[in-house]
């Protein structure tokens, strides 16, 4: 009978391997305390390493900081850059302002990671603004607020039920194909819609309609494929009452 | 009857719907509050591996009952049989951790000397994880090649399993046309802040069964009133302790929650849960009450309320509105949140603390002799009443186990504090050193 040095339960001569825990049955001679030891010191760091393993919220930290050192050392570089030249802000104002809001995106969305709904709506607010300000910059003809916030917010709508959706859904297989199919569909409908509204005044569909017919039944062919693999659920059980 | 039974055993996907008590488990689990209780042995020895790998494969065929796993039907969740093993884990990690979707709903834990059980409620109850771990042991003595009375009573792998013990027994003692009892008012709660995630903590005291047991027939009552009496002393302490302004903001009843074996009252042999609980307590409004009061109280209380006629209106109340149409009809998932909101309104807000007893437990001489002691710890309590408390006897040790949530002792401090008083010694299992 000898002792396993790892989790202490009783072995068997014969055994060569602990069956309860799979760490190997030594006799304690100078020489295999020596390898005890070291396998437990081994295993005591994995223990330490996978305890020192970052959790999602740290690294959602370091990801937004090391973002934040990246896009905000660009405004700087594109604003210095942009003013050695001589006349004043220029280019520059695009690419600090899709840096700002960018990293405004990664901040709402690595603290706000359990609040989605008021992530989502501070990317949309921020984005929206960030269209706005472009129409701005560049001639100010009004698409930013006629065409590019509304277009914006069908696509912000679509993508967050698309988020809750596969969020909540048990399988992730080609349902979730599935479902991001028909929210392209659904995108290609609203730029469809919005454009023509925005260029004619009136709602005209004609290319989008087609992108969905042709989505639907490619959708349902792999959802047929996803649940036809699966056994029937028996109804007598599912619906015990 | 019997034919049921046997099916079960033989086909794959036998099923059934979760008893009376379960129910309303699936809804609250979480991540913190596991709903999972531990039944652990402390041997002399540590454990032979090969023997007790062995005694746990011959016990699976005898336990059929116990290999499902959770599933969700439109109305209500079901079990479901899972054709694994009984697995045996190395025990090393949190205790009474919550079990994975589709995976079977009890652990089987060993290291060194200890084997540890860990079911979830949904499964059974204490007294139906005690009649698994007795068979183990009983499996485990005859590996041994030591000696097992013929005549002591186990379930024996190869005899025939009885139809009853698959039964949801609250629905065979149902009685309609019992009126609905009183709702109590909110109950006191202890005060502190939560540990971070995971909160759950044991400590396991050792105790001299024989010094409690004096102590409480100085007294001419059980150990079990004599300890709630305690529960409730100290409860009282930390109460009056509180400032004048949380004081003012606190409820003034304490009430425990005491699990009973409704197997001791109605004839049963259910390996499902069917136990309901007591609820003993004092209103702080009257005023100060001495430890002699309060045994007196508890005693006449625990006495009142186990009646077989009182614990019939409680089974009615929990199992009538599981059968009323209107309820069973509602779709699971809405469901979930009525039985959430109930739960804490019926549950939890109702008393301040829990103190589980499995009783004093005895097997054959060659089964004691490997046997130190046993532990037995409550699921981890909610965020309300923070501290449970688990008793069990075995030979001269009586083995209190205390899981709590929150960065502060004071209860058990002062329930050690309260035996210490009377010259009992405290034995820590788990070396917590502020305390001992």
């Amino acid at each position: 009978m000898t002792t396993c040095s790892n989790c202490g339960v009783q072995l068997e001569d014969n055994m060569n391997f602990c069956p309860l825990c799979g760490e190997p049955n030594l006799d304690e001679t100078t020489e295999n305390i020596e390898y005890i030891k070291l396998r437990k010191q081994k295993q005591e760091e994995k223990m330490m390493t996978s305890f020192q393993k970052l959790s999602g919220k740290q690294k959602r930290k370091l990801f937004w900081e090391i973002s934040g050192i990246l896009l905000i050392s660009g405004i700087l570089i594109s604003l210095v850059i942009d003013l050695l030249d001589g006349h004043g802000l220029s280019w520059s104002v695009y690419s600090m302002s899709i840096c700002a809001v960018l990293f405004v995106n990664i901040t709402l969305f690595s603290f706000l990671y359990r609040k989605i709904i008021l992530s989502f709506a501070g990317s949309f607010i921020t984005t929206a603004a960030l269209l706005v300000l472009l129409d701005i910059f560049k001639n100010n003809i009004g698409w930013g607020v006629k065409f590019g916030v509304p277009l914006l917010l069908f696509a912000y709508l679509i993508v967050f039920g698309l988020v809750m959706i596969i969020r909540k859904a048990k399988e992730k297989e080609l349902n979730l194909i599935t479902y991001s199919l028909i929210a392209a569909g659904l995108i290609s409908i609203c730029v469809e819609a919005l454009i023509s509204i925005y260029q004619d005044g009136t709602l005209n569909l004609y290319w989008s309609l087609i992108v969905i017919i042709c989505v639907l039944p490619v959708s349902s062919i792999l959802l047929y494929i996803q649940y036809r693999l699966k056994k029937g659920t028996d109804l007598k059980r599912f619906f015990h009452i | 009857m019997e034919k049921k039974a046997h099916k079960a055993v033989r086909t794959d996907k036998f099923w059934f719907g979760l008893d009376n008590a379960a129910k309303i488990f699936p809804a609250v689990i979480n991540k913190d509050f596991t709903a999972v209780f531990r039944l652990s042995v402390v041997l002399k020895q540590p454990v032979r591996i090969k023997a007790f790998l062995k005694a746990v494969s011959l016990s699976e065929e005898r336990f059929p009952y116990f290999k499902v796993q959770l599933k969700k039907g439109f109305f209500w969740y079901y079990l479901e049989h899972i054709p694994l093993h009984f697995p045996v884990e190395f025990d090393h990690k949190n205790p009474c951790r919550r079990f994975a979707h589709n995976g079977l709903l009890f652990r089987i834990m060993v290291s060194g000397k200890k084997i540890s059980l860990e079911f979830s409620h949904i499964l059974t109850d204490g007294t139906g994880a005690f009649e698994f771990l007795k068979t183990l042991l009983a499996l485990y003595t005859k590996e041994l090649a030591l000696e097992l009375p013929r005549d002591f009573e186990y379930l024996k792998p190869g005899e025939a399993i009885r139809e009853e013990e698959y039964e949801d027994s609250y629905k065979r003692y149902f009685r309609e046309d019992i009126p609905p009892i009183i709702k109590r008012p909110k109950a006191f709660h202890l005060p502190g802040q939560l540990k971070s995630s995971p909160h759950f903590e044991m400590i396991n005291t050792i105790l001299s069964l024989k010094d409690v047991r004096a102590l409480a027939a100085k007294k001419k009552v059980s150990i079990n009133d004599y300890l709630v009496s305690v529960y409730l002393y100290v409860l009282q302490e930390i109460y009056e302790k509180l400032k004048h302004i949380r004081k003012y903001k606190k409820c003034k009843y304490i009430r425990i929650q005491v699990p009973v074996n409704l197997r001791n009252i109605f004839p049963s042999k259910t390996m499902r849960n069917f136990s309901l609980f007591v609820m003993p307590g004092i209103d702080l409004r009257l005023g100060h009450y001495s430890f002699d009061e309060i045994l007196k109280t508890v005693y006449h209380q625990i006495r009142l309320e186990t009646d077989e006629k009182l614990i019939n209106k409680n089974i009615s109340r929990n199992v009538g509105s599981e059968k009323k149409i209107y309820i069973k009809s509602i779709p699971l998932f809405i469901k979930g949140f009525i039985l959430r909101m109930k739960y804490l309104s019926l549950g939890p807000k109702q008393y301040s603390g829990v103190l589980t007893n499995l009783g004093m437990i005895k097997f054959p001489p060659d089964t004691e002799n490997l046997i130190d002691h046993f532990v037995f710890t409550p699921p981890p309590p909610n965020k309300m009443t923070k501290v449970a408390c688990g008793i069990v006897s075995f030979k001269e040790k009586l083995v209190l186990s205390f899981g709590n949530i929150t960065k502060s002792n004071e209860l058990e401090e002062r329930f050690f504090q309260f035996f210490r008083e009377r010259g009992l010694e405290i034995h820590f299992e788990n070396n917590k050193k502020h305390m001992s």
